[in-house]
């Protein structure tokens, strides 16, 4: 489930040396994927020193839940990221997608199952709306997501005048404070179950290759017969459904479907939208995806703000650390590769 | 903006004053933490309530932990840190009324006291009970106190806070039923602007357009009642009057120049002192008594009024003994009132 790519020419850092034959475990060793788990079981370890509570069931049920809902962030951005594309408007999507579905079931009186489908609708839509306007215009998703960022938030908040839908069907808000084995959170499986049915996408999937063609070289794509308009505008709706889900599992975890669960504009999703794919190993350039890189990447993101609260970093200081954090883990983990690949160990 | 030393100075006589009466060993293991929903200037008096209650109650803790920004989820994930970190009482301003039950039920569950503070939680839900200004109330007495100073027939302007806060249509509805009953018109509501860009922007620009139609501003938000006042020192003219609310230093001061007419005192320091004693009660093995003379408001049927007061100019440098005597007030009595410690 590590770096899946159409063309190897666009990831030199897997590139074997001096062609020397590489054998699965020792790509993995040189794959972001396992810099990640290292990283990981580092900085586990150092909370776990600081703080013994931090692999209490309670700390681990609590960084389950969160890290899922950010990880579906993550995946919400890398797979428009594949296309070399960027999809700002994760957020706002989301947050409409989910007052869409706490509409459903309060104004409307829906079942839950029929208004999550609903709500995952318009998340695709919108999502679609963008690779639409991206195709036609012609211009970078960076502006066209940006604009309409602000659009989509702006109309949710006009129809619903900022109010919040707090009629959500229990079985709906039960799934979100749910345990199994008094530790895992369902909404964590949940996001695995995505993950995978990704990973089968870009792996196994002849619309996943496309895609990924299209990503990797465009002009390539279309001589070989794929429209890469319409991988495009996949892309972003499957971003919006993906974007929607995140955004259900927020209503799930705190029985509201609220306008501000993303900040103004939905910003405040933008930094694990990024973290978790690029962290992961997916090519800002298109062409190349890591769903478990993506996973670990938003697992670790998670982990590093929750440790940081529990060693009670002053609470404007978590941005700053969260940030230099990262970094160090950027640089060790180019460094450890650096270092593998100069002494031939792989 | 706020003067700690004088709100410590009030602590610590309400401290000396109800420690006499306190005769329960203190459980020296409770750690409370005071969450508010994001940095706002009206929950800074909570540090020094935590910090005074700990001392005075032999607590272990009481901290204040502010969420870097107000955002449902991080207030959350700080919740959820706190418990790890060993915290083992709550007092906490839902970020939203219906949005924080399920964190709030999920301290519960790990068997920590959790109170709401200075909002509700919607009904049902595992806090103990709410405490905080009867908004309503407040906005309803500070309006009449603003009558009390205008001619028959007034036009006046409110100022409030967010309207995803339920208590801002509690405030809206209040002022309107006390102008109505005073002869008087409520000619403009302007909310969402309990923050100092937004509220710089409309109340000045409302002001310079429409100042010569309005005879009285009243304002129920805490930055509202700061640029207002500021806005009207700007002006010059006592032509307007006005009624603010909470103690900002600006607002005190528009007062003793007589520019503003007067402010509705609310109680944070209060809610802090009072709310973490009553999680260590409770951690102590007090229960919440099942005939407790808790008010119904909107959200709730457990709210305990924290209290609210008018200052106005002769009142204004004794504001510390005014807050002082409403916690006073309610701490003389708040155990045998609520608290089963047999």
């Amino acid at each position: 489930m590590s770096g899946i790519e159409i063309d190897s020419a666009a990831v030199p850092e897997a590139a074997p040396k001096q062609g020397r034959q590489l054998g699965p475990l020792q790509r993995f060793m040189l794959s972001n994927e396992f810099g990640l788990i290292v990283l990981i079981v580092v900085f586990a370890v150092v909370f776990w020193t600081v703080s013994p509570m931090f692999l209490s069931k309670f700390s681990l049920y609590a960084l389950g839940r969160t890290s899922a809902v950010n990880i579906m962030i993550g995946f919400s951005m890398m797979v428009v990221i594949v296309t070399g594309g960027l999809n700002l408007a994760v957020g706002a999507i989301g947050v409409c997608a989910a007052m869409a579905c706490g509409w459903l079931m309060q104004a409307a009186g829906m079942n839950w199952v029929f208004a999550t489908l609903g709500g995952l609708a318009v998340g695709g839509l919108l999502g679609a709306v963008n690779g639409v306007v991206i195709v036609r215009s012609g211009l970078h998703s960076f502006v066209i997501t940006l604009a309409t960022m602000s659009i989509m938030f702006g109309m949710m908040i006009f129809l619903t005048q900022a109010e919040s839908y707090r009629e959500i069907s229990p079985v709906f808000t039960g799934f979100g404070r749910m345990k199994l084995w008094g530790v895992v959170p369902p909404m964590l499986l949940m996001t695995i179950v995505v993950g995978v049915l990704l990973w089968v996408l870009f792996t196994f999937g002849s619309l996943g290759r496309q895609i990924l063609a299209a990503g990797a070289n465009p002009a390539a794509a279309e001589l070989s017969g794929i429209n890469v308009g319409n991988m495009v505008i996949w892309c972003h709706a499957l971003s919006g459904m993906l974007a929607g889900i995140a955004g259900f599992m927020l209503v799930s975890r705190t029985g509201a479907a609220i306008p501000s669960m993303a900040g103004q504009l939905g910003q405040d999703w933008l930094l694990p939208a990024f973290l978790a794919p690029v962290l992961g190993g997916t090519l800002l350039t298109g062409g190349r995806v890591s769903v478990l890189g993506t996973l670990l990447g938003g697992f670790l993101v998670t982990m590093l703000t929750g440790g940081l609260l529990l060693m009670q970093v002053g609470a404007f200081w978590i941005q700053t650390y969260l940030g230099l954090l990262l970094l160090l883990a950027v640089l060790l983990d180019l460094a450890r590769r650096s270092y593998l690949a100069r002494n031939k160990l792989v | 903006m706020i003067d700690i030393k004088k709100i410590a100075t009030a602590g610590a006589v309400v401290a000396g004053l109800t420690m006499a009466a306190n005769t329960a060993m203190a459980d020296s293991s409770t750690r409370v933490a005071l969450v508010p929903g994001g940095p706002h200037p009206y929950f800074a008096a909570w540090e020094q309530a935590g910090k005074d209650a700990a001392k005075d109650f032999g607590l272990g803790s009481a901290d204040y932990k502010v969420p870097q920004k107000w955002e449902l989820s991080l207030q959350n994930q700080m919740l959820e840190s706190l418990v790890t970190q060993g915290y083992n009482a709550f007092l906490v301003f839902p970020g939203d009324p219906v949005g924080t039950v399920a964190i709030a039920d999920e301290l519960a569950a790990t068997g920590a006291p959790v109170m709401a503070l200075a909002g509700c939680l919607k009904d049902p839900s595992q806090a103990v009970f709410c405490m905080g200004t009867d908004t309503g109330n407040s906005a309803y007495l500070g309006t009449k106190e603003l009558l009390k100073v205008l001619p028959k027939g007034a036009k006046i302007a409110h100022f409030t806070g967010f309207l995803v806060d339920p208590n801002t249509q509690l405030r809206i509805d209040a002022v309107e039923k006390a102008a109505k009953e005073g002869g008087a018109e409520v000619i403009q509501v302007i909310a969402d602007i309990d923050a100092p860009e937004p509220a710089e922007e409309k109340i000045n620009a409302y002001l310079a357009a429409h100042a010569g139609e309005v005879d009285g501003l009243i304002t129920t938000a805490w930055v509202p009642a700061v640029v207002a006042s500021n806005a009207l020192r700007k002006i010059g003219d006592k032509r307007i009057k006005m009624v603010g609310i909470d103690h900002d230093e600006v607002v005190l001061g528009a007062i003793k120049d007589g520019f503003v007419h007067g402010t509705m005192l609310q109680n944070p320091y209060g809610q802090g002192y009072l709310g973490s004693y009553a999680a260590d009660r409770l951690r102590s093995g007090c229960t919440v008594k099942k005939d407790a003379p808790f008010k119904s408001i909107a959200l709730t049927d457990k709210f305990i009024d924290s209290g609210t007061v008018f200052a106005g100019a002769d009142a204004v440098d004794n504001y510390v003994g005014s807050m002082q005597k409403i916690t006073k007030d309610i701490f003389a009595d708040f155990e045998g009132k609520y608290l089963n410690c047999g």
